[in-house]
């Protein structure tokens, strides 16, 4: 069975309080074992904190975990609450996938690389 | 957090704390509870925690109340946190492939899951942070970014430990370029080298 890549638009998870986003990004990642969600945007490191946690109280025999890596942006700064005043979106772009298929998330900087398998 | 800071203030203005509490923090197998016998031997003469090579040996916070720690003729007296490493994942078949039973490693399994839980819980709680790092390892981790990032959004003073610098293949200098906002220092908890500088690290920057 091929990789199913989900992308999902920053605009889907603007209006969600973190405890929604965090419940959303995991039924995502669990609802199929092949899926990958590319989602737009930059995960908050509570945001993270948040989903690690969630995770771990999900974890079971079928379901042993997420790999998960962000890029861009993780704070809210002056700068990125000015751009979302003025309508515009911040950068950056959070991957999450299934343990049981992404491997390992290698991380450069600017670059994630996914190794995938099963 | 409006408390924290007038604790903050309270305690800036009546002279500074008593004792701090300081959390050593990292993913698993950085040598984190290695560290914590290490400086729990140094100043109270015994060791704190199992170390083990199978992952998730620390599964419950251990804590190691009112060590006092002499560094240039002042004592420190902290409360030593010994976190369970921080995953994003936990997969019994893991600890099988170590050699462990089905019924071990699935209660394995489940008590580090819970550990994690609790090492998180307890980053909105320390009043400083140790985040150890092995140096043979990538530092670029989303562990290690995701509890960087907590703890700087709440201005909790973090040191960074490079670990295991006494492996043939250890590169601190990886850690110091990729998080060069933090002080680092160097140290093998193994064998005890440069653990005079964490302590003067610890005295300069996570005594606040």
């Amino acid at each position: 069975m091929g990789i199913e890549i989900q992308f999902i638009a920053a605009e889907k998870l603007k209006d969600k309080t973190p405890p929604q986003k965090v419940a959303f990004i995991l039924d995502q990642v669990k609802k199929s074992k092949n899926r990958i969600l590319v989602i737009e945007g930059s995960l908050s490191s509570t945001d993270e904190k948040e989903l690690i946690a969630k995770t771990m109280g999900e974890v079971n025999k079928n379901f042993p975990g997420i790999e998960v890596a962000s890029l861009g942006e993780q704070s809210s700064t002056l700068k990125t609450q000015l751009i979302k005043l003025l309508g515009g979106k911040s950068s950056g772009l959070t991957v999450v996938g299934p343990s049981t298929l992404v491997k390992q998330i290698k991380r450069d900087p600017d670059k994630l690389s996914l190794l995938t398998g099963k | 957090m409006p408390f924290r800071q007038f604790l903050s203030w309270l305690q800036n203005l009546f002279g500074s704390r008593q004792s701090f509490s300081l959390g050593l923090y990292g993913n698993v197998n950085a040598g984190k509870s290695t560290l914590a016998n290490r400086i729990s031997k140094d100043w109270s003469g015994e060791e704190m925690s199992t170390v083990s090579e199978v992952p998730h040996e620390t599964r419950e916070v251990i804590k190691k109340e009112r060590l006092a720690v002499r560094v240039d003729g002042k004592i420190l007296t902290m409360n030593l946190l010994d976190m369970p490493g921080i995953a994003t994942k936990v997969d019994y078949r893991d600890f099988i492939k170590r050699g462990m039973k089905l019924p071990d490693a699935q209660k394995r399994a489940k008590e580090a899951t819970k550990g994690i839980i609790e090492a998180i819980k307890w980053l909105e709680h320390v009043d400083a942070a140790m985040l150890v790092m092995d140096a043979c390892e990538d530092p670029y981790t989303q562990v290690n970014i995701t509890i960087l990032g907590n703890l700087e959004a709440r201005k909790i003073p973090v040191i960074i430990v490079a670990n295991k610098i006494d492996k043939k293949n250890a590169k601190a200098d990886r850690i110091r370029a990729a998080f060069p906002q933090h002080p680092l220092v160097e140290i093998s908890a193994l064998k005890g080298d440069n653990m005079d500088q964490l302590y003067r690290a610890i005295a300069q920057y996570a005594k606040g």
